[in-house]
C-alpha cells in the first residue's frame, strides 16, 4: 500500500524550500510543485510549498 | 368467531412491529449499513437513523482520526453524527437562492417556511424547495437471515407480514426528495469566523500524538460542516413473494388471504379498507374505542412510525406507501475542518472524498515546524542505498501511511524520534 500524498506545506523559510521540495519529489506521484511567497517575518521570507499530482494548469 | 381475514390482520398488526424489535444487534447493524449503502450509491453520505433535526450549518466535531473514520464508514456505512457542537446560521439562503419563492434569511431562512409554514399547524408544505431525485433501489429481504437489506422505514417489515411469506424480492422508492444547501464559501466564512471566536475552547482539540500498540499516530480532531441536506417525505416499497409462505397454516391460517381478488371487488375493496384500518391504528396515538369496529377488542398493535398506507397487493406481491408527516434528511454533504494549534481552523477537505480514499492532495496544508535534530539526521540517511524504501515500509506499519515530506517537518517529532531509535540507531 502506498503512501498518501505530501500535502502543501505554510511557512516553509526560504533556506529550506530546496530540502521541502525534495522531499515531496521523493514521492513518484508527485510532479509539480507550487511555490508561493506568504511574508517576510523577522527577516526571513516564508513560503507555501504545494505538490501536485495533477497539472494545476488544467482547469 | 374471528374471521379468517381478521386473525391475519391481527397477526400482521402484532408482527409488523417485532419484527425489528425482535432483531439481534447484528442484524441491526446490517440494516444500517444496507441502508447507508444504498444511499451512498447516490454520492451523499447517509443519515441513520433518519432526522428531521438536521441542516446546513450544523457543526459537529469528529474525534476519530481520518483512517479511523475511513474504517467505520466502511463497516457501517454510515457515520455517527454526535457531538453536534453548534448551529451556525449564516445569512446567504436569499442571495444563494435569489428569485425562489418565500426564500428569506434570519427566522425565515430554510428550512423552517417550509416546515412550518403556518405558526398553528405541524404539518410541512414543501412543494416550494428545491426537488431532488433518487433512483430506485432493489433489494432482498428474508425473515429467517433477518432483513438482508432493511431500510429505517416500517413498510418492509409491514409488507413481508402481509406477503405472509418468508423471503421477497423488493423496490424501494424514495418519493417527494427535497434539497437545499449554502455555498462551500458562505459557510467557509461562518466557521473561520466561529473558529476565531471560540479559540479557547477549540484549543483543548489541538493535534496531539498518541501511542498505541507501539503505534504512534497523530490524532487529529475535525469540525465537520453541514452544507447540504437531502430530504425525503414519502417511501414507496414493493415486494415480491418468491417463495414458500413463512408462517401461513400454523396458526389457523390454511392460505394466504388474497387481498386483492378481482372476481370479488366487493371483498377486495373490504379487505383494502381493513388493512388500512389496522395500518392507521397501528399509527395513530390515541388508541381506538372499545365500540369501533376493526380491531375491537383485540391487543393495541405497535407503532410502527410514518403513515403506512397499502396501494396494491396480491397474494405475491404487495406495494406499500409510507409518508412521514414532515420530509426526514437521509443525507447530506459536507467539509471538514481541521483543528490546528491554538485552535486555528485549517481549509476544508470535502468529507466525502475524504471517506471515498480520494487524495486530499493540495486542499488540507500543514504547517512547516522546522528541521529539528532528528529530521537532519534523516534527510541524508534517506539518499542511502535502499533506506527511503525502507522508511516508506516502516511508515506504511508505524506511521499512519503519512508522507515522508509530512514525516521530516509536520507535527511528528515523536514519530521521528522512534523511526531514529529503531531503523537508524538499531543498525549502527
Amino acid at each position: 500500500m502506498a503512501l498518501q500524498p505530501p500535502s502543501p506545506q505554510s511557512s516553509v523559510p526560504r533556506t529550506d524550500v530546496a530540502n521541502v521540495v525534495d522531499a515531496m519529489l521523493l514521492d513518484s506521484r508527485v510532479k509539480w510543485v507550487g511555490i508561493v511567497y506568504e511574508a517576510t517575518v523577522g527577516g526571513v521570507d516564508r513560503f507555501t510549498v504545494t505538490p501536485y499530482i495533477v497539472d494545476p494548469t488544467i482547469v | 368467531m374471528i374471521s379468517r381475514v381478521q386473525f391475519l390482520l391481527l397477526a400482521v398488526g402484532m408482527l409488523c412491529g417485532c419484527a425489528t424489535q425482535k432483531m439481534s444487534g447484528d442484524q441491526l447493524a446490517r440494516v444500517a449499513k444496507d441502508w447507508s449503502l444504498s444511499i451512498r450509491a447516490s454520492q451523499v453520505i447517509p443519515v441513520y437513523p433518519l432526522t428531521e433535526d438536521l441542516q446546513p450549518g450544523d457543526v459537529f466535531l469528529v474525534q476519530t482520526p481520518v483512517e479511523d473514520q475511513v474504517k467505520v464508514y466502511l463497516a457501517k456505512g454510515f457515520l455517527p453524527l454526535e457531538n453536534l457542537v453548534t448551529r451556525l446560521s449564516p445569512a446567504g439562503y436569499a442571495r444563494f437562492y435569489r428569485g425562489w419563492p418565500h426564500v428569506a434569511d434570519g427566522d425565515k431562512a430554510p428550512p423552517r417556511p417550509w416546515q412550518f409554514p403556518k405558526d398553528e399547524s405541524p404539518d410541512s408544505d414543501f412543494s416550494r424547495a428545491p426537488l431532488a431525485a433518487f433512483p430506485t433501489y432493489n433489494f432482498s429481504v428474508s425473515r429467517s437471515g433477518g432483513l438482508n437489506v432493511a431500510i429505517p422505514v416500517q413498510s418492509v417489515p409491514v409488507g413481508l407480514n402481509l406477503l405472509d411469506s418468508a423471503s421477497a424480492n423488493g423496490t424501494i422508492t424514495l418519493k417527494d426528495a427535497f434539497t437545499y444547501a449554502l455555498p462551500a464559501r458562505t459557510m467557509f466564512d461562518a466557521i473561520h469566523q466561529w473558529c476565531r471566536d471560540n479559540a479557547d475552547y477549540l484549543s483543548q482539540y489541538e493535534p496531539a500524538e498518541s501511542t498505541t500498540d507501539g503505534k504512534h499516530a497523530a490524532n487529529k480532531f475535525y469540525l465537520r460542516v453541514i452544507n447540504r441536506v437531502y430530504l425525503v417525505k414519502t417511501v414507496d416499497v414493493s415486494l415480491f413473494s418468491n417463495r414458500g409462505f413463512g408462517v401461513g397454516g400454523s396458526a389457523g391460517v390454511p392460505q394466504p388471504v388474497q387481498l386483492l381478488n378481482i372476481a370479488n371487488a366487493t371483498e377486495a375493496a373490504k379487505q383494502f379498507a381493513a388493512v388500512n384500518d389496522i395500518l392507521s391504528d397501528a399509527t395513530s396515538p390515541a388508541p381506538r374505542d372499545a365500540g369501533a369496529p376493526a380491531g375491537a377488542g383485540a391487543p393495541q398493535p405497535p407503532a410502527v412510525g410514518g403513515t403506512v398506507k397499502l396501494a396494491m397487493a396480491t397474494s405475491r406481491s404487495v406495494s406499500l406507501v409510507e409518508t412521514f408527516r414532515r420530509p426526514l434528511v437521509i443525507g447530506y454533504l459536507a467539509s471538514d475542518y481541521a483543528i490546528g494549534a491554538n485552535g486555528k481552523c485549517a481549509a476544508p477537505v470535502p468529507t466525502l472524498s475524504l471517506l471515498e480514499g480520494h487524495s486530499p492532495a493540495a486542499g488540507k496544508t500543514i504547517e512547516y515546524l522546522g528541521c529539528d535534530e532528528n529530521c537532519a539526521r534523516i534527510r541524508p540517511w534517506i539518499k542511502q542505498g535502499t533506506n527511503q524504501q525502507k522508511l516508506e515500509t516502516w511508515l506504511e506499519k508505524k506511521g499512519g501511511e503519512i508522507a515522508i515530506a509530512d514525516f521530516l517537518t509536520g507535527d511528528y517529532a515523536g514519530l521521528r524520534q522512534l523511526m531514529v531509535v529503531e531503523l537508524i540507531e538499531a543498525i549502527q
